[in-house]
């Protein structure tokens, strides 16, 4: 079981570890310029090559990990509470207050993802604080309706409401019941939730409306390299795209891992598509 | 009927609130038209001209009834009607997305048979894992990579606009060639997630009585694939592709912006970096009022190819 637990998780601390560790691994300024060598193929040197401005692209996709990370690891932490307590307060609401709750859900869950991010994007300053902001108030939705659907059958079961019976609050049974039984469930959302924020930054970032120069987010750095395209710089391309789809791919296999645990079903088609969340990736 | 009220009402709320942002900062239009260092003079005269120093409800109200009658207000970047500036880009991006649609379809059932036939031996296998591989590729990243390789490593496709700009009248062809790389990545975007609900969906079928009967009466294997399994299987993936109108047009968002495609999509993402507030609220209603009727296509779809689906509450 160990065994298991380790190689899910695996490709995400490998991730994580590459961004936190690199750069006392590998030391280099990311914002020196060299100017002797601007678009350098890799060599022995400049392992990934140099972008226009010759700037080691090694360092440079360190730190821009490390941006990356910044904003999407607190986007996630928004998103997840904003969705867990939506889930909690619509799980728990009766009457028109659900109805009402889960219709505004649905509104929020049919808008393209995209399209609530660049309009967002459009209307705030940019800076490392609104575009997280921006990410982890867009980034809930399909969480909230997990956590909705699993409270509500929940609080129907024996010792919930035995719990109730005694005297429990609303915000003892949150706390002590509902929130205990669904701790595997939240693990494995969260881990989603990583994904997604990465995907939903670097989709911005990609667009220009990430947070702006000098800061550069493996995105901005995958736009950057298009421009040059045509010079032949694939360096400046592959890796820094393979990183993002890197890290959806070690958050994908993370939250994998959890969901094997928290339950003995055919967990494979369930991550893939969970019907709770039957929308494609955002972009 | 209830459906449509509903989907109105949700409609009304979404654009509501996008009309609402887009005007809650005061002197943010006047900000995106002029830039951010003006003079106060010039602030205030431009807040009057566009009647942006009244009240928000007033403003909004003011909206709403241009709204009703047809008017969604006026471009600050393209200086014209949003209407027509919609209207400018809608129709490419309806081509696009047709073909990039018919594209994903046709992959998915090809992907899908072969994928839903050979579930549990290797070459499902190998379809599973494809179809997770591209599944889990950023969208940005595989229309750049299409871009890169077919655009300027092969040279053998256009790979920025949707027409060559030295010739004088692009015929067809050209227009067709440079469609090829933005609607095939659309479409890779969607088929891996749609072949797998429809070979799903092939394999559950075939595990069905009426195969067995089917079989049993000397059926030959290409028969019942194609008119007993096929039929029963595609209503999924047809929900599904309405369902996922909105994750389409996200990637529609992104190909454009790689491929230079002037589409809906395109336009967004230049009226979001220029702050054009009012082609912003526009592309939402419109999304949202195409969501609307995309949804209504497939379940009428579903309706015609499995008639005991009806859809009266």
């Amino acid at each position: 079981m160990l065994n298991k637990l380790a190689t899910g998780a695996a490709p995400l601390v490998l991730l994580f570890l590459f961004c936190l560790l690199g750069p006392a691994i590998w030391p280099t300024d990311p914002a020196a310029l060299n100017v002797g060598a601007p678009l350098a193929a890799p060599s022995l040197s400049y392992p990934l090559g140099t972008d226009a401005l010759g700037r080691d692209e090694l360092a440079r996709l360190i730190h821009g990990g490390r941006e990356t990370l910044s904003v999407a690891v607190p986007a996630t932490l928004l998103a997840f509470t904003l969705g867990t307590g939506y889930g909690l307060i619509a799980g728990f609401a009766s009457g028109i207050l659900a109805r009402l709750l889960m219709r505004l859900l649905d509104a929020l869950l049919a808008l393209p993802s995209l399209v609530v991010l660049l309009c967002g994007a459009a209307l705030l300053p940019l800076n490392r604080v609104t575009v997280g902001g921006l990410i982890g108030v867009t980034a809930w939705f399909a969480l909230a309706r997990v956590v909705r659907t699993e409270i509500m059958s929940l609080r129907e079961r024996d010792f919930a409401q035995a719990a109730r019976q005694l005297g429990a609050g609303p915000l003892h049974m949150a706390r002590r019941h509902l929130l205990p039984n669904i701790a595997r469930l939240l693990t494995v959302n969260a881990t989603f939730l990583l994904g997604d924020s990465v995907l939903a930054l670097s989709a911005l970032s990609f667009l220009g409306l990430g947070v702006p120069p000098p800061a550069a987010s493996w995105g901005s750095m995958l736009q950057s390299g298009i421009g040059l395209m045509d010079l032949g710089a694939w360096w400046l391309i592959l890796p820094p795209g393979f990183l993002i789809a890197g890290s959806l791919f070690a958050a994908a296999s993370a939250g994998r891992m959890f969901l094997s645990e928290a339950s003995n079903q055919q967990t494979k088609v369930f991550w893939f598509f969970s019907s709770e969340k039957n929308s494609l990736p955002s972009s | 009927m209830g459906r449509v009220a509903e989907a109105i009402a949700t409609l009304f709320f979404l654009v509501t609130l996008t009309f609402l942002l887009a005007h809650a900062v005061p002197d943010g239009p006047a900000y995106a038209i002029l830039g951010l260092k003006i003079s106060p003079e010039r602030l205030n005269a431009l807040n009057t001209q566009f009647g942006l120093d009244a009240p928000l409800w007033r403003q909004y109200a003011t909206w709403l009834w241009h709204l009703l009658h047809g008017n969604l207000g006026f471009s600050y970047l393209q200086t014209r009607p949003v209407a027509a500036v919609i209207g400018a880009y809608a129709g490419r991006t309806v081509v696009l997305y047709t073909v990039a649609t018919a594209l994903a379809a046709v992959a998915a059932i090809g992907f899908g048979w072969l994928h839903g036939v050979f579930y549990r031996s290797w070459p499902g296998r190998v379809c599973s894992g494809i179809e997770l591989f591209l599944y889990a590729m950023p969208g940005f990243f595989i229309a750049t990579v299409l871009g890169m390789v077919f655009g300027s490593w092969l040279h053998v496709l256009p790979a920025c606009g949707m027409a060559d700009l030295h010739q004088a009248a692009p015929g067809l062809a050209d227009r067709m060639a440079h469609m090829v790389l933005p609607a095939s990545s659309m479409a890779l975007f969607v088929t891996p997630w749609l072949a797998r609900i429809f070979a799903q969906g092939v394999h559950e079928e075939f595990s069905r009585d009426y195969v067995r009967t089917a079989r049993a009466r000397g059926v030959g294997f290409g028969s019942i694939l194609l008119r007993h399994v096929t039929p029963n299987a595609i209503r999924p993936m047809v929900t599904m592709l309405g369902l996922s109108l909105p994750a389409i047009f996200s990637g529609n968002v992104v190909v454009e912006s790689v491929f230079d495609y002037p589409g809906i999509g395109w336009l967004l993402w230049r009226s979001a970096v220029a702050h054009d507030y009012p082609v912003l609220v526009g592309i939402v209603l419109v999304l949202g009022v195409a969501t609307m009727l995309g949804n209504l296509a497939a379940d009428l779809v579903n309706a015609w190819l499995d008639p005991r689906v009806t859809y009266a509450e």
